[in-house]
């Protein structure tokens, strides 16, 4: 008998927030199911007639967690929501100590003043907040068309374009670096679901050659390429274990 | 004869609070009494019946404990709450008279 698959396809599907409230769904549904089974057998039909007539009298899997789904939309939304916006903060936090911790060691092995540099920092938000877009929009890519590797970069590419608009209007002047971190955030994080170790640190890299090869001179603070490729794949690295993390974390809520 | 789908779903709420306000229950017990007092002609998908009940826990009107049933069996039982008895009473009134309303305008209509 194939109660369990039953139960395990209503839950799956349904997406029910919250772990307690699934094990107790299903707990619920099977003990019903159970409890149906035994009264089917006690009428004397054989095993065949059985799973026809409970499939029948229950209802097909995908109604029932529709309507399941629906009871609660509202809390998977409000959960998604908080869950997604902890991820950002965390991502951007993360990408403010990687690229400030590279500065600093920068700083030190070349004799700068570290101070001038932590000053300097808050000129840079629009390079953390490039790197944290471009590596999440690639992430929740993937979340939304899990199948599909044409589409799951469509995301990132619709909001480059948005923060291109954007920054070309803020900064002119300043807005190659950020958008080359961005790209090189969203390609790096694209590639980090190749198999193949170490290929998404190309993926880092080749956003940012093309830059320094279209705009390199004219970029303020390029003195140092190789430093920027550095502290952007060390982002990614440290973003890749925050997704890890969250994926672990809030389980199917998050995955 | 067969309802119609969705009046059977309009209905579904209605019938949980009135059960559920003459005692508690668990869900395949809620199923077998509608059947038993509608004579078997209340038939919907079984598995139907839990979304209904976890909407209106959700909105207070049931409370849930598990139970340990006389055959060993846990089992979540479901009982009203105060507003649930209250929107009980509420669905009942609601009921008879958009019941009292539509069957004076067929019974005009078959006059």
């Amino acid at each position: 008998m194939h109660l369990d698959r039953i139960v395990s396809r209503i839950i799956l599907v349904a997406k029910l927030p919250g772990n307690n409230r699934r094990v107790e769904a299903s707990e619920e549904l099977r003990t019903h199911l159970e409890d149906l089974a035994e009264e089917v057998r006690s009428q004397g039909y054989g095993d065949e007639a059985l799973n026809r007539i409970v499939r029948m009298r229950f209802g097909k899997a995908e109604e029932i967690a529709g309507a399941f789904a629906s009871v609660y939309a509202p809390e998977r939304l409000a959960r998604l929501i908080l869950q997604s916006a902890m991820f950002v903060t965390a991502s951007t936090v993360a990408v403010v100590m990687v690229i400030g911790a590279v500065q600093l060691i920068a700083a030190i092995c070349t004799a700068t003043s570290v101070v001038s540099i932590l000053r300097g920092i808050h000129e840079e938000v629009f390079g953390f907040a490039a790197v944290t877009a471009g590596y999440c929009s690639a992430y929740a890519g993937e979340r939304l068309f899990p199948t599909s590797l044409t589409k799951a970069p469509l995301l990132s590419a619709t909001l480059g374009v948005c923060l291109a608009a954007v920054f070309g209007w803020l900064v002119p002047q300043d807005a190659a670096l950020p958008l080359a971190a961005f790209a090189s955030a969203a390609a790096g994080r694209l590639l980090q679901r190749v198999e193949i170790p170490f290929v998404w640190f190309a993926g880092t890299a080749l956003p940012l050659l093309m830059a320094w090869a279209l705009f390199g001179p004219l970029i303020s603070g390029w003195q140092f390429p190789w430093l920027v490729w550095v502290g952007l794949t060390v982002s990614c690295k440290a973003l890749r274990e925050i997704v890890r993390l969250f994926e672990r974390l809030f389980v199917e809520d998050f995955a | 004869m067969p309802f119609d789908r969705e009046l059977l779903k309009g209905s579904i709420a209605l019938l949980i609070l009135k059960l559920l306000s003459e005692r508690d229950m668990y869900g395949y017990e809620i199923i077998q009494e509608s059947l038993r007092r509608s004579q078997d002609a209340f038939e919907f998908k079984e598995g139907t019946l839990y979304p209904a009940l976890h909407q209106l826990h959700k909105r207070g009107y049931l409370h849930s404990e598990w139970r340990t049933g006389k055959n060993g069996k846990q089992r979540k039982y479901y009982g009203l709450t105060a507003a649930g008895r209250k929107a009980a009473r509420r669905s009942q009134l609601e009921w008879l008279s958009f019941t009292k309303v539509v069957n004076a305008i067929l019974s005009k209509a078959n006059a």
